[in-house]
Parts: C-alpha cells; structure tokens; sequence
C-alpha cells in the first residue's frame, strides 16, 4: 500500500519546486522542525527513507499485528524492511573474531566491541521503537571539562537549555511530576508542573521502594542515600489541570488522517517497545502530522538522501540529490535534486554522519562520524521473594537517579537504574525462554505448567544500569565504497569500543546491584555469557553490555569550528546554510536517553533558521549556486 | 402531533435520568457488533464503530455531569437503566426496533438510524411529541413525559426539549439551578481521547457546551458532516461504511472522497441476535461466561454508579473492567450455541437478571 497524500508528494514535484527548507528524516527532530517552521509560513520538504505509512490506525493496526505475528521480536520486528532502506537489527549483532569486520546486516561493525543499538528507517524515524522516556540531562552533565576534567562541555547550559526543555515536554507530552525530580541539581522554574500526571508507580515499584528507599550507597567521599522515584516518560497520562498557571493540557491521540478516539491513557500494555498498540506513547508522527496540517509542508517518502551538493566557493550548500523508490525492495529508482535556501540533515547521529561522508565531506575539523556515543546498559535481574505483578504497566515506572552525578564523575562514569515492569524479556527474552525451560526442561503441562508459569515470571525483576558513555574520537562512523546498500549508497561502518572510565562503572554496577538483591532478598539470576556479543571484561570479572539506540555525538557540538562540527544552533560551521540536528550535536549524553534534549536542541534550531529567515540571511529559496557570493 | 415542555426541577431530573438510559442504550449494539469483528479483519470498520462507541461514553459522561450539575443523582444501577433488546428507540412516528447483533448490512442500517440527524427547524420551543402507547422495550426518553403516551419524535427533539427545559427553568431559578456539589464533576483528566473532552457542568454556558457537543457529535441537531472543531458526526462515521469511503474535510453529504474503507461482511462472528442466557445450554461454559458477563458489566455499572457519585478516582479501576468486558465478548462469541448449532453465543445483557442472581 502506497502512502497516502498529504504524505507522500509525486517526487517530479518535489524535485520541480523551490523550499524554504529542505529536511532529510521525519523522526522527532525533522518534524519538530519542520512543524515549527511550517507554523511561521516557511515552505519545508521531509525527505523520508521509509515507506511513509502508518498515518492510518487500520495501518497501524497491520505493524502491530505484523509485531505479535513476529518470530524475533526485535526492535524492528513492526516494521516492513525494505531492501532500498535498509534498517539495523539487533540480532545481526554476532560477536566478532579476529578482527573481521561483520557485515551481515545494514551496519558493518567492526568492532572492537560488538554494538547491538538499533535505529529505524521509517515515518517517525525511531521514536516508533522508542520506549519514551523523557529524562532531563543534569546541569553537570553540560560542564563535564570543568567540573569533572573529563570529555566535553557544551556551548549551552542546562539553565539556557531550561525553557526549551520545558517546550519539548509539551510537545512531546511527557508525564511526570516534578516533585520526583529533585536530585542531581535539576532544578525547575517555580510551580512548574509536567503536561500529565506521572504514570502510577507499579506495585513492583512500590515493593522495591519499600525495601529500598533510603539505602547508603558510598562513591569516593560522598555518600548517596537511594529512592525509588517516577521517571517522566512521553506516554498519555492524566493530564495535570494546574499545567501551564491553570490552562490544563490537550493530550494528542492516535495519528490518524480518519478520526479515531484512540491514543488516550496508556492501558499498561508493558508493549512499549516497540510498539505501543494503542497509541498513548508518543511517535514523531504526531508532530508530523501537525506539521502537515500547517499546509506548508511536504512529505517526499521512499528517498533516500545521497549527497549533499557543495558549493564549493562558498561552502553552501546547493542541492540535495536523493533516489526514490518505487518498490521497496526491487532495485530501481529515479535520481532528483531538491533545492532549498536552508538544509537539515535530521537523520540521526549514525546517518547524519553516513551521508556527510558519503558526500565527501569530513569537514574541516575532520570530526564528522567521530566521537560516536551510545549508552552502555549493564542488565542484571533476579526473582523477587514475592509475586510483584510482573507485566503490568509501561516498561518502566520508576528508577533510581541519586548517583546519576558526584565528584566520582572524575573517575568514573555517571549511572541510573531502570526497574523494569516487564521482567526479564531485554536479558533472557522472557516470558517465551521461561515457557520453552518450563515444558522441555521441566515436563510440566496442565495446571502445574500454569501456576509454574505464573510464579516464574509474576516474580521477575529487571534492574537496567543504563551507563554513560563519553566521547572518543577513536569511536566513529565512517564509509568504506566496499560496502555498499543495493541502492549502492555506502553503509554505515561502526567502529566501537567502551572505554574504561565507563567499564569502572559497570563493575561498580554490577556490585551495587548485587546488594541491592541481597537487600530486596531476592535470587540474583543475572550470568553473563563470554560468547555473546558485547562481552567486556574488566578486573578479571566479565560482563555483557548491551547498547541503548541512543546513537550520538557524530556531529559534536562546540564553540570553535576547529574542535567542532556544529554550533550551538546544530549550524554547521563548514556549510552556513546546513544544519545537523539530533543526538549527533550532543557534546555528551549524561544518564538520560537522548531524544527529550535533541528535542529541545531542534525547537532551538527552528528559531535560529526562523530568525535567519525573518533576517534576510537565509539565502534564496532553492536559488542556484553563483559564484563570489557568500552569506 | 403537540409540543412538550419541561416546566420542573423534577422534570429536568427524570429526563436527564432517561438521557442517561439512552446514550447506555447505544453502547451494547454498538459493542456487540464491534467484538462481532474477527480480530484481525474490518480494521476500519472496527475503527470506526470503537470510535463512536468511546463517544457515546463520553456522552454517557456528559449527560450524569448535567444530571450532577442540577442537583440529581446519576444511577446506572437502577432497575431497568439497561435496555432489553431489541430496544425501541424513538424515531419519528414509530419507535424504531435496535438489536443486538453481528456487524452487518442490517446493524450499520439501523446505527445510521440512531444516529441521523433531526430536522429541527420548526422554530418553536418545545420538544415534537406524538402520542402512543409505550411498547415493550422502549427506552424512556421516548416516553419521559407525564403522561405514559408522551413520545418524542425524535433523539433530537428529545435534547431540544432537555435545552429549553434548561433556559425556563434557568429564566425562573436563574444559578440556583445548578445547585450540585462541584466535586461530583467529571473533568477532561478522566477522558480524553482524539475527538472533544470532557466538560464540567457549573453553570448555564458549560451545560449548553456539553449539550452542543452531544448534538454536534450525535444523535444530531445539526446535520454538517463536520462540527466547528472539525469533527465528524457519527452519522457520517458510519455512512463512510456503506459508501465505502472516508469523509475527508470540504465533501459533500452522501460523497466522500477519501481513502477506502473495504468491509468484509463474513469476516465475523455468527452471533444470535439479542441472545438470552435461556439460550444456552445449562452447564455449558457459555452459559457461565455469558452470565459472568453479567456479573461483570452489572459490577462495572456499580463502579461508574460510584464514580459519577463522588468518587471518580473508581475510573481508573473501571479501565480494568472495560478489558474484562472486552475479554468476555470474545470468549462467549467464540463459541457455538451448542452441538450442530450454527449461531454463536452473544452477551445478553441481561442485567436485572444477574443482580437477582447475586442478590
């Protein structure tokens, strides 16, 4: 089924017009763009890889029956891979030997550490698989040189970033209290409320709180005391009447263009990931379908950037050559250009840097693709001593956020804790493994297979230990012309290793953890295996560390064009007309995943383009390139 | 034909009270041809029924927050609240026959009758009455006069009769009229979905909102395809069934011009049309889900009956039920009647039955 209009132009038309604005990906930072320009009466084109569907529920429906139909029920598994755009996998994630570079899926890793992050090439980019979680990033966080010696500050603070957290909260629609956020020197403007209501606390949460809350934890010279506290997620809650001094807020339903009184409170699926199926967590498609609805906007589906054109007098940039398919997997497609005044690469961090150097062009600083960040994800899970309720709510309600910043940052890196409603499922791929142990491993059948059932998996505890990751010029994306997709568009290569100050910190975790059990009295269940992918070892003790999707830092963010490839407004400093929005400006990614602060980075990123049209300083609309003149 | 008037307090009450009945009234034929759908299949149409069924909660809603606003007193759990189908529902100069049935040719038919809406163009007060007997089945907004004959000719002319009975008595109370405990309103927080929200009932200005969007979304006064905000009236929701098209923004009535909407008539259960416990056999697991059904929605109505009394943090458990609900539907049309019985059961709603049982 082919996209329906608004949503994807005839590509002769979008190759024949002249935009203000021209924004390759329609995941949560183009449309946030894209809506936000499209309100001010800018004339946008979205180039999307993907199909372009999913703006129906009748075709929603069909990706999350396509997820419950699914055998390996990864990140991706709702979606139709498309051969013309091809998507990374988790399980195409082996581990290496040798040094041999793996090039069985779309990323050609080549190590040394097997990554099995993931991204999606469709409507809405990866806010489709995304879990919603919609953490701040801690003021230290943006001073990590200053305050701690260690990787980079920002060009931003967390104070000026404020007003524009605020924002993405509202647009993205997050649910939280504010009460829950007071540690790590997060601070709020007074009686500021989150759009909804926190989603309720689990009976697992309060369980662990129970048992936990007040626990001492020791780093270095400080001490932490422990609490188990709300994590504000972009998921429909209860909206908070006193949100915006008393106006209350409208929650977004499903995306539909036929109306449907869908997408209200979540119903506590624990089928976040990937794929809510009823629509109360937040996708980009939301936005973009309000972006559509400024009439200003266009949406060019199944293209597939190429190239960024350069001028190469004055850096600008000229054009952007894209293939668009008509099949999404039989080769074939016609070539076109789109002309636009302004440019946004909205991609993500991985392909961002991928069509960069696709396009020859590493930039001055020879930064692009380098500095590659992901968070480390240490799993460790155990049974509780009682039936918690296991699979009841969103992924996760709460977590532990004392330690997410100290003086022990000098050494070694920053963590939070996520307690997973959903139990074992991201380690062990339970509850299915617990059926197939309980029937083949343990004859049971009837009643007995039942309450086995019922007591294995009632009982599970997950405890993520999501670790922060700095970045490293060492750690990169690049191109190599010996790896090639079928529209003969260069793959992105992942060149990956995770350095000690974050291993130090799964070491500890894996400690802390360890306790934490002793202190719920639960079995600690967690073993790590040396054959996986993605095993580390550090001290002589071996782990397993999984990576988070939340790719970041290949187009870093700085004040200098020669330390750094974007400006604090995602402005390239090689190219005046271009910008790199996303993750991929992000200087460091703290404990938080990424997509509330690229949010509030893009929001800033359309005033700035705003402003440089309303200024006269954006160039002309598609306007061919003349030499000797600059901006 | 004559005109009626709502003139009391107590008028007001027992209409409100059988608006109430009415927007029930349309949530088990609706429900019951929604999970009639085999999962799976009729995607849009499935869409489409669930959407104007959560309307009709949200109407359901609206009408207990005027009820409250007045100084009446929701009650789902009163006997007879929940229809004996077929319900008569009021149309013109007979009542019209709402089963409980399969999604069908006939079940859209008779959906585009309760909701088409009215000509109310007469231009005077007053709801259009005809006289007749009250017969077996017939919802009381049909009969809610005085007089056991009282009949409105229309859903319509039944809510115009409600506002005008709003402006005369608010002409004689002025905001003595609403009286009700604030506290008892339902606010936004305990619905919303992708259409309008919930309004709280205070005073003359909210209670007029709350009735326009009734009208606007329903059961119409107003006959455009899409209301101010852009919404689309149930009537043409489901007309969009049987022309086979969405209704997209600037269409003209009877000429949607949007994607398709393909509809699979076999793709469904074959339920028995307003099924009866007495149907199934004894002893079957039909009959004890069918009856657990009851149970169920009889509890869940008690529940709503709590909420809409003061204590509306009981919607959040109420979510719970509404999956309960929806779980029963499937397990009891799964089944055949019986052996070599080509009809599958249905739930009967039979909920006077089930509290006699439990009482």
């Amino acid at each position: 089924m082919t996209a329906p209009a608004p949503f994807s132009i005839p590509p002769q038309a979008a190759y024949a017009t002249s935009y203000d604005v021209a924004i390759v990906g329609s995941g949560v930072s183009g449309a946030l763009i894209a809506k936000s320009l499209g309100a001010r009466g800018l004339k946008v084109i979205i180039v999307e890889a993907g199909p372009g569907e999913d703006v129906t529920v009748a075709d929603y429906t069909k990706s999350v029956d396509r997820f419950y139909s699914a055998v390996s029920k990864d990140n991706n598994a709702p979606y139709a891979h498309s051969r013309n755009a091809p998507m990374p996998r988790d399980y195409d994630a082996v581990k290496l030997h040798d040094g041999q570079p793996n090039d069985r899926g779309y990323l050609v890793q080549n190590g040394p550490f097997e990554i099995d992050s993931t991204y999606s090439r469709v409507l809405g980019g990866t806010t489709r698989h995304w879990e919603a979680k919609a953490l701040r990033m801690l003021p230290d966080d943006f001073r990590m040189q200053s305050a701690f010696g260690r990787g980079r500050d920002w060009p931003i603070s967390y104070d000026a970033l404020a007003p524009d957290y605020a924002r993405a909260e509202r647009e993205l629609g997050v649910s939280g209290d504010v009460e829950d956020q007071g540690y790590g020197g997060l601070s709020f403007d007074d009686g500021y409320v989150y759009p909804m209501k926190r989603m309720p606390p689990s009976f697992l949460d309060k369980t662990i709180a129970r048992d936990l809350d007040g626990f001492e934890v020791t780093l270095g010279d400080e001490t932490f005391a422990l609490n188990v506290r709300s994590t504000p997620q972009a998921r429909n809650g209860i909206p908070n009447a006193a949100y915006d001094n008393g106006k209350g807020f409208k929650p977004t339903g499903a995306v539909s263009l036929h109306q449907a009184e869908m997408g209200g409170r979540c119903q506590g699926n624990t089928n976040c990931v990937p794929i809510c199926p009823v629509q109360a967590k937040y996708d980009a498609r939301r936005t973009l379908l309000a972006a559509v609805d400024t009439g200003q906007v266009h949406v060019l589906a199944r293209t597939v950037a190429s190239s960024v054109d350069i001028d190469s007098a004055t850096g600008r940039v000229t054009g952007l050559t894209c293939k668009t398919y008509a099949d999404k997997d039989a080769p074939g497609h016609v070539t076109g250009t789109l002309r636009a005044a302004t440019y946004v690469l909205a991609a993500n961090a991985v392909e961002n840097a991928r069509l960069m150097l696709a396009s020859d062009l590493p930039g001055t600083a020879r930064l692009m693709g380098r500095n590659l960040m992901d968070h480390a994800y240490l799993l460790t899970w155990g049974l509780m001593p009682q039936l918690v309720g296991t699979g009841r709510g969103p992924l996760c309600t709460s977590g532990i956020e004392d330690i997410r910043t100290g003086a022990y940052r000098s050494h070694h890196a920053a963590v939070r804790f996520s307690i997973h409603n959903d139990g074992w499922g991201w380690a062990t791929g339970a509850p299915y493994t617990d059926l197939a142990e309980l029937v083949d491993a343990r004859n049971l059948t009837g009643a007995a297979l039942r309450d086995g059932l019922r007591d294995r998996v009632g009982r599970q505890l997950l405890l993520d230990c999501m670790i922060e990751v700095l970045p490293e010029e060492s750690n990169r994306i690049s191109v190599d012309p010996r790896h090639l997709d079928q529209m003969g568009n260069p793959r992105p290569v992942v060149s990956f290793d995770i350095p000690d100050y974050t291993l130090e910190t799964v070491a500890f975790s894996r400690r802390l953890t360890r306790r934490i059990y002793q202190r719920l009295g639960a079995e600690d269940h967690s073993r790590y295996d040396p054959l996986a992918p993605g095993w580390v070892t550090h001290d002589g003790e071996g782990f397993t560390v999984r990576g988070g999707n939340h790719w970041a830092g290949t187009h870093i963010m700085g004040t200098d064009a020669r330390t750094s490839v974007v400006d604090a407004t995602q402005r390239s400093w090689d190219h005046a007309n271009l910008y790199l929005a996303g993750a991929g400006s992000m200087p460091s990614i703290g404990t938080a995943n990424t997509t509330l602060t690229l949010a509030a980075l893009c929001l800033r990123t359309a005033d700035a383009i705003a402003d440089a049209f309303a200024s006269g300083t954006a160039g002309q609309p598609g306007a061919t390139p003349r030499e000797g003149v600059s901006a | 034909m004559s005109l009626f008037q709502i003139t009391d307090l107590d008028g007001l009450h027992q209409h409100l009270r059988a608006a109430m009945q009415l927007e029930h009234a349309t949530i088990p034929p609706y429900l019951t041809a929604l999970y009639s759908i085999r999962p799976g299949s009729n995607i849009e149409a499935f869409d489409i029924i669930r959407a104007v069924a959560v309307e009709e909660m949200l109407h359901l809603t609206l009408v207990a927050n005027l009820l409250n606003a007045v100084g009446g007193t929701p009650d789902l759990t009163a006997p007879g609240f929940v229809a004996t189908y077929p319900a008569m529902l009021p149309d013109g100069e007979e009542d019209f026959a709402v089963d409980c049935q399969r999604f069908s040719r006939e079940a859209v038919e008779t959906f585009l009758k309760i909701e088409r809406p009215a000509d109310l163009d007469h231009g005077e007060d007053g709801g259009k009455t005809v006289s007749r007997e009250a017969v077996d089945g017939a919802v009381k907004a049909g009969h809610a006069g005085a007089q056991a004959e009282e009949h409105f000719f229309s859903i319509g002319e039944f809510y115009k009769a409600i506002e005008d009975g709003l402006d005369r008595l608010h002409a004689q109370m002025g905001d003595a009229l609403f009286s009700g405990d604030p506290a008892r309103q339902v606010g936004p927080e305990y619905y919303y979905s992708g259409g309008g929200g919930l309004i709280k009932v205070t005073d003359m200005a909210s209670a007029k909102a709350a009735l326009d969007l009734i009208a606007e979304q329903g059961e119409g006064v107003t006959d455009s395809i899409f209301d101010e905000d852009g919404e689309i009236a149930h009537y043409y929701r489901f007309q969009q069934l049987v022309l086979g098209r969405y209704y997209q923004q600037g269409d003209a009535r009877d000429m949607p011009t949007g994607g398709p909407v393909p509809v699979d008539w076999d793709a469904v259960y074959p339920i028995k049309t307003n099924a009866r416990i007495a149907d199934f056999p004894e002893g079957s697991d039909l009959r004890r889900a069918a009856e657990d059904f009851n149970q169920t929605y009889a509890a869940f109505l008690a529940r709503l009956t709590r909420a809409f009394q003061g204590a509306p943090e009981e919607f959040i458990p109420a979510i719970g039920d509404m999956f309960h609900i929806k779980e029963l539907f499937y397990r009891i049309m799964r089944q055949p009647i019986g052996e070599d019985q080509e009809l599958h059961g249905a739930p009967t709603f039979e909920i006077d039955l089930a509290k006699e049982a439990s009482a």
